[in-house]
Order: C-alpha cells, then structure tokens, then sequence
C-alpha cells in the first residue's frame, strides 16, 4: 500500500466476505429443498422463491462490492495518486450495504420486482443506481485528476461504465414477455461475459504487474488482444440465449457459432496467467498462486467448457433450464469471480496490513482454497448428473417434471453434502482472510 | 505481435461483434409482434405479468426456460394442464399438491388476480418459439397420438370418449380443448387403475376438481376409458 486512501478497500472487503457467507448458508436451503419435503405450512412463509431471490441477490451484491474494492485499491496504484473523495468511497459502502439489506428484508415480505436475479424493487434499483454514480465519479474524477492513463485502469473503468449502463436495461417494466427476456440478458449476459469480464481482465494485468514484475507494456498487449477476443465472442454470443424466446431463427446460427468461440479468450487468459507465473522476477507466497492459477482454471473449466457442453442449439433444446444450467452457472460463477475476488482479496489485504512485500502467513490457508474449490466442483458434476437425468427423462422420454424429478432428488442430496463442505471451507477462507499475520520469519531465506 | 496488432484485434473484434449485435436487435425488433402475437396482448394479459411477478412465481418456475428450476415450466403450462387445472394449482396449491413431495404456497390470490394470470398463461402458450420446451411440444404429442389412433379408432374405449364428448374440455391429438388436461398428458402421470377410479368420483382423487363424475357408466366401461387413456403414453419416446 503505497497510498492512504487505498485503506477504504479494506471494508468493502470484509462486507464482501460476511454477504458471501450469508449466500452459501441460503444455498443450502435451496438445496435442501430439493430432496426434502418442507410442509406446507414452511412454504407458505418462506418459499423456495423468496430463499432463491436472496441466494442470488446476495451473489451479485458481494461479488460487485468485492469489484469496487478492488477497484478502490488498483486505482491510487495505477494513477500513482490518492482518491479524489475517500468519505464518498465510505458513503458509497454504507448506502449499497443499507440498500442490500433493506432488499433481502423486503424479500422476506413479499417485496420484489419479482424478475429472477433482479427482484430489487424499482425505488431500491434507484438507490443502487446513486451508489454507482458515486462510484463512477470518484474513480472518474481520480483518473481526471491524475492525468496519468494506463491500458489498465482505461479497461477497469470502462468495464465499470458498461457494468452500470446495463444495470438501466433491467429497471423498466416490459409487457411482452419475449421482450423483457431480451433485455434481461442484457443485464445477465453482458455482466457476466461482457463487463465482468472486463473487470476480471482488467484485475489480473493489475495483479500480475504488481506480482510479478513483468513489463507492464507486454501485460498490456495481451490484455487488448484479450479484450478483443472476448468482446468478439461475447456481444454476439448473447444470441445463445435468444434461442427459444420468440426471436427470429438466425439466432440459433449467430449464438451457437459465437458462443462456441467463447472458450477461447478464456483458455487464453490461462496460458498468459500461466506464462506470467514463470517469467515472475519476484518470489511470492504461494497460496498467491494457487489462487491466481486456480481461479485461471476453474474459470476455463466452469465458464468455457460447461458453457459449451449445452450451448450447441440441438443440445441446448432438451437441456435449456434444467439442472444442466444450474451445474455451469455454479462452477462458472465460483471459479471466475468469486475465485477472482478471493485471489485479489489474497493480494490486497496483506498489502493494505502492511506486511513487508506484501508477504504473509500462508498456514490454514491452503486448506480453505482446496476444500472449497474441490467441494464446489463435487457440487457441480452431482449437479450436472441431475441435470442429465432431467434432460433424458423430461425432455427426450417426455416423462413429467415432477416424475423426472424423483430420481434427481437423490443427487440433490449429494449437492447438499457439497454445500456443506463449501460452507465449512469458505468459513476456513473468510477466517484466515480477515485474521491475516504477517509470514514467519525464516532463517537464511 | 506488435502493440498496434494487438489494438486492431481489440478494435475489430469489438466493433464488429457489436454492428452485429445490434443490427440483429434491430431486425429483432421487428418479428417480435408476430412472433408473440402481440395483437393477442391485451391489458388483461399485462395485468396477468404484473400479477406473475408480484408474486415472484419466476423464482421457483421457468418460463420460456429462465428462472427457478425448483418447478415445472410454465410456458406451455395453458395447453399442458387445461384452463380448470391452472385454476385449481392457483386457487388451492394446498389441495392440488397434498400427495406431492413438492409444495406450492398458498399466495391468497383474489379471483381476479387468477383470471389475470390465466389471461397470462393462455397468451404465453400461444407465441411462435421454435416449438419449446420439448415435452410439450404440440407437435409431439400429436404425432404420437396418430399413430395410436390410427389403430386403435374403434376400440371400446375410443368409442367411450368420443361418446361422453372428453374433447369438450381435454385436448387429444389435433381435437379437443384446454379446460383439462391434455389427455396424452395424464397418460404420461397416471395408470390406467388410477384414471379408472378418478372416473368413478374425480373429487376423491384431487379435492376441488371441476372434472364430473362418469358414475353413470359401468366399471367395465370405465376401464375401457383408462386403458385407452393410458395407451396414449405408449409410442412417446421417440
């Protein structure tokens, strides 16, 4: 840490961190649901719906606070200045946690958008829409200020930018169904391999610069061809979920031959964290990069190869909204961002603790790491065997949901068992997270 | 690969991606009234969405594929069910589920609102989406029944429910109407024992039914009415 008001990041953080606790807990009752048969009088109270509204709002809300801490910390670094409002940065935090909360209570009693992953009424979306202002114009204003621009903190914000401007398209009220599905994914799909991905890019040039000591013109080369691949292959990818919603046919040639590109940019995000590891001029704790490289891989596993297994329209058809979407989206969303929050979280906080190169003690942490990813991906390959099952029985036999459904219900119960391991790791990672000390000396090292 | 390689691939691969992108959204645009007969798309209808997501029936359900997956999806679930059917789920889920190991909740909706949503539903059964989900596909269960009816014409029980007039509320093959069931539908949930007794007092079976009683026919007639009923699961898997 080189700059005071880098020390906001710290908060946002461990908010980050107790919200992505609160996730997992609501997962498993999702879960729990699956196999167990909750009485009437249960779901009339507290319904599957309601629980799923707060697992999935509590996800995105961890995972952008964790983004806007981040960028909090990249950018005093990268304009080698210090931010422009560090109390708006405060004010910021407070207003999006007060609002976070105020939706997960509100959900309790029935108030919702009722749209899936964007349920946040209206009056609440307008309070996340100020948070964002503050957001953009600090970081904005900090740049401006500092007339000092990099590759890196220009993909940052323009990630950040195209984050909140497509946040808008999810506010209005649509009355033809097939429309307000075009344009939630526009939300969906253009965070989560479009913006976020900028993001994530971004991030990673900032990490492995700092990491490693590498050239920062050559980790900003590749980071455009990067962008370009994955811009490429995500804008018109969108057409993957435009198959069965009452859009023209040509959708089914422009997002299958697109979103099969998709792994692409991924695989190459690898191979260049990968490199970047090796050519490394400077030793790093290596839980630092059981991170980076894990994050790397399970993102190419999660998002490039299980999103390709069923983005083919002929396979998409019978397994469009099964289990077999819920197996990718868990494994991708685990092992592109929150394993990328994490690896920053790793990076950043002993930093911002001020331990000598940013050096800590590792012990405890590995366990988390591995624990965590290896139950998530149990979670994942139980998921997707449910997932086949729906796609043979309901949809190729034609055998009625509820019948497709009691021979899944048995994997559903491996998932929970999953859960429960996911739990327990990421309590192990949030503990060692938040009590970090500085590495043992060694002697002769 | 020089640096200003590596800002031609980003320039090109983003813009062109995007001319794309939206000029296809532009054209989109432009099927989607037909695609969703939109002149089908009343206030009803968007009274019926508002209710739809009120109640955040999105978060256990799917439709067109997207949302929960905890619950069956409800884009063709107009067709499937029947208009009494959707009705019963929504009126007293508590009842219409007593036997299941799912549950519905119990929203307290007004008669109103179920009307709205069943506008809803009835509308969204009907849109132009390349014939999904697939075991609802109109098509599919039409083919099937072909083949079956095609032999089984004159059989007793054939006879039975073009004499008792079952296609004034259930749909079969290309006939019949969506107050009920799909009758390949119910062969694919019950057995022929099963829909027997259903015949005999439907309200025993599933409390709060519209469907009559057959009591007037014989045990055997009734059976012959199963057992056709549920020889229409046979030849569904392709």
């Amino acid at each position: 840490m080189n700059f005071k008001s880098q020390r906001v990041a710290y908060p946002y953080f461990v908010v980050a961190l107790l919200l992505f606790a609160l996730q997992l807990v609501m997962g498993l009752y999702l879960a729990f649901n699956y196999f167990y048969t909750v009485p009437q009088a249960v779901v009339d109270v507290f319904p599957f719906s309601t629980a799923r509204a707060m697992h999935t709002n509590l996800l995105v809300l961890w995972l952008l606070l964790g983004f806007m801490g981040a960028t909090y910390y990249a950018i005093p670094e990268e304009t080698q200045s210090e931010l422009a409002w560090p109390k708006v940065a405060w004010a910021q935090l407070v207003l999006l946690t007060g609002t976070g909360v105020a939706a997960l209570v509100g959900f309790l009693f029935g108030w919702t958008q009722g749209r899936p992953l964007l349920e946040i009424p209206t009056t609440l979306d307008v309070l996340v829409v100020v948070g964002a202002l503050m957001f953009l114009a600090n970081v904005g204003v900090t740049i401006l200020r500092a007339r000092r621009f990099t590759a890196t903190q220009g993909t940052l914000l323009a990630g950040l930018v195209f984050l909140a401007v497509m946040y808008l398209f999810g506010m209005p009220f649509y009355e033809n169904l097939a429309i307000d599905w075009y344009y939630w994914w526009w939300v969906i799909h253009l965070w989560v391999e479009g913006a976020w991905e900028l993001v994530t890019a971004a991030l990673m040039a900032f990490m492995m610069i700092q990491l490693t000591g590498v050239d920062r013109k050559i980790v900003e080369k590749w980071l455009y061809v990067e962008l370009g691949l994955f811009l490429f292959t995500g804008l018109a990818g969108t057409g993957h979920h435009y198959y069965w919603i009452a859009a023209p046919r040509y959708w089914l040639w422009v997002g299958g031959a697109f979103s099969a590109l998709e792994p692409l940019p991924i695989a190459f995000m690898l191979i260049d964290t990968w490199r970047s590891m090796k050519d490394s001029k400077r030793p790093q704790p290596r839980l630092t990069w059981v991170y980076v490289i894990g994050m790397a891989v399970l993102h190419f596993v999660g998002a490039g190869l299980f999103g390709f297994a069923h983005t083919l329209p002929q396979i998409n058809y019978y397994t469009h909204g099964s289990q077999v979407t819920v197996s990718h989206g868990h494994l991708a969303f685990f092992g592109a961002y929150a394993l990328l929050n994490l690896s920053f979280f790793y990076f950043a906080i002993p930093r911002l603790k001020g331990f000598a190169d940013g050096r800590y003690d590792e012990r405890g942490g590995h366990w988390g790491f591995w624990l965590t990813s290896s139950a998530v991906v149990g979670m994942s390959l139980a998921m997707a065997v449910a997932g086949v099952l729906q796609t043979y029985l309901e949809r190729v036999q034609g055998q009625p949901y509820i019948v497709a459904q009691s021979p899944m219900r048995f994997w559903m119960l491996i998932v929970f068992l999953h859960g429960l391991l996911v739990l327990a790791g990421a309590l192990l990672i949030i503990k060692h997270l938040l009590t970090l000390r500085p590495a043992p000396a060694r002697s002769g090292a | 690969m020089s640096e200003r390689a590596a800002k031609l691939i980003f320039w090109v691969g983003t813009l062109s991606s995007l001319a794309l992108f939206l000029g296809l959204t532009w054209d989109t645009h432009r099927s989607f009234a037909a695609l969703t007969h939109a002149d089908k798309l009343d206030a009803n209808v968007v009274a019926g969405k508002h209710v739809f997501e009120n109640h955040n029936c999105n978060d256990c359900h799917t439709i067109l594929g997207f949302g929960g997956y905890y619950a069956p999806d409800l884009t063709r679930a107009y067709k499937r069910l029947g208009e009494d059917a959707v009705r019963l789920r929504l009126a007293s889920p508590e009842k219409a589920f007593a036997s299941s190991y799912r549950k519905m909740p119990q929203q307290h909706l007004t008669p109103v609102e179920i009307d709205r949503l069943v506008d809803f539903l009835r509308w969204v059964g009907g849109i132009d989406n390349h014939d999904w989900p697939p075991q609802d596909s109109d098509t599919r269960w039409k083919a099937s029944t072909r083949r079956l009816v095609g032999g089984a014409a004159m059989s007793p029980g054939a006879a039975l429910v073009s004499q008792e007039a079952c296609l004034a509320c259930h749909a079969l093959g290309n006939a019949g109407e969506h107050r009920g069931p799909r009758l390949e539908y119910v062969a694919t949930r019950r057995d022929a024992d099963w829909i027997a007794r259903y015949l005999a007092d439907p309200q025993a079976l599933t409390p709060g039914s519209t469907m009559p009683k057959f009591d007037h026919l014989s045990e055997g007639q009734r059976q012959a009415i199963a057992e056709f009923v549920a020889s229409l699961a046979e030849g569904r898997t392709p």
